[in-house]
């Protein structure tokens, strides 16, 4: 009876605790979502080849629009590179009109993303990913290995942005060297999980 | 003018229209927030909030509920992380603290989230409570919107706790 209990409180406190971001070195999840932009499904194969950013941000949070034209220009930027780039919204759009697929359509046409946006339903990409906040940023190389997590930028203030996280983190890789600062501190609003 | 000149000046002009006035003090360096909290406080309670954190604005009033029930022993200071938008200033966040009667002190805090993170040793993830013991030792701390019952709960229970 005793090891039952202890067996309950550890699933209650498992499902209670926010997951931790994917290590740096492991695999990342593959995934398929829709595009808000044209309806399709997207599919990310992690060992594609290719160097990819997964962003998690929605419509919502004043943080994740103060960062977006910043990840707009890093996309335009390295997309010249061959990097890809996913925009994945993992908010309840049940909850949250704004976050349905229409209206995450109607914000990536009036802002002209470079890239999809994708909807993450049920939240299970963000689970996987571990992401906690809009916005967080995953780099993933070309095995599909995690080898960036954390903040576009330590600020959403160009004037008191210190250090280029995602930016920095594309030109080590792009560059055939490791990332030095490979972890950093996301910052932004809690993901409104779809429970 | 220099930014602490200009806060004052928002922060004044804020209080004379309100017969309330919360105390919001701009800080820079996370190593100031320490010296916000009265030096008799037994527990010094630390919650990382924002304006456009919803789940941060939901639980004013309990903090609010947690200062009221307590006295010297429990201090409270939010640290709002509003100036971390562009064109941020701390008029809406004096607003809303004088709107809803918030009595403990506030940092309205303008340095880089990485100092607060390393200070706070926190993820980024907002709204964030840490309680602090008098000696500066960290004993507890929750991630996301609190339980007014069950933090007065936890206090009291770290109050007995103490020597």
């Amino acid at each position: 009876m005793r090891k039952l209990l202890f067996i309950v409180i550890l699933l209650f406190a498992s499902v209670a605790c926010t997951a931790e971001p994917v290590k740096i070195g492991a695999q990342a999840p593959a995934f398929t979502l829709v595009n808000a932009l044209d309806g399709k499904a997207v599919a990310m194969k992690p060992a594609d080849g290719n160097l990819k950013v997964v962003v998690f941000t929605c419509n919502q949070c004043p943080y994740a629009k103060a960062f977006e034209p910043r990840i707009i220009e890093i996309a335009k930027r390295f997309q010249q590179k061959g990097v890809r780039f996913y925009a994945v919204n993992p908010n309840d759009d049940a909850k949250y009109e704004i976050e349905t697929l229409a209206n995450m359509k109607a914000r990536a046409d009036e802002k002209e993303y470079p890239f999809p946006y994708l909807k993450d339903g049920d939240s299970a990409i963000a689970r996987a990913y571990g992401a906690r906040v809009t916005p967080h940023a995953f780099v993933i190389d070309g095995s599909g290995a995690v080898r960036y997590h954390g903040y576009v930028d330590d600020s959403a203030k160009p004037e008191d942005r210190k250090t280029t996280g995602l930016t920095d983190a594309l030109n080590s890789l792009l560059n055939g060297r490791d990332v030095a600062n490979a972890e950093t501190r996301e910052f932004g609003c809690t993901i409104k999980w779809k429970s | 003018m220099r930014k602490s000149a200009r806060f004052a000046a928002t922060f004044l002009s804020v209080a004379a229209l309100n017969a309330f006035a919360a105390d919001l003090r701009p800080v820079k360096d996370p190593v100031k927030i320490a010296a916000v909290f009265p030096r008799a406080a037994q527990l010094r309670l630390v919650n990382v909030w924002a304006l456009w954190c919803a789940p941060c604005v939901a639980e004013m009033p309990d903090l609010r509920a947690i200062d009221d029930a307590f006295g010297a022993e429990v201090a409270l200071t939010g640290i709002s992380m509003d100036d971390m938008l562009p064109d941020a200033s701390p008029k809406p966040v004096a607003a809303f603290l004088d709107k809803n009667k918030i009595a403990f002190p506030n940092v309205y805090y303008t340095g880089n989230i990485d100092d607060l993170g390393d200070y706070l040793k926190f993820s980024g993830e907002i709204p964030i409570t840490i309680v602090f013991d008098s000696k500066g030792k960290e004993v507890w701390r929750h991630q996301g919107r609190i339980n007014r019952n069950q933090t007065i709960a936890r206090l009291r229970e770290l109050l007995r706790r103490k020597p």
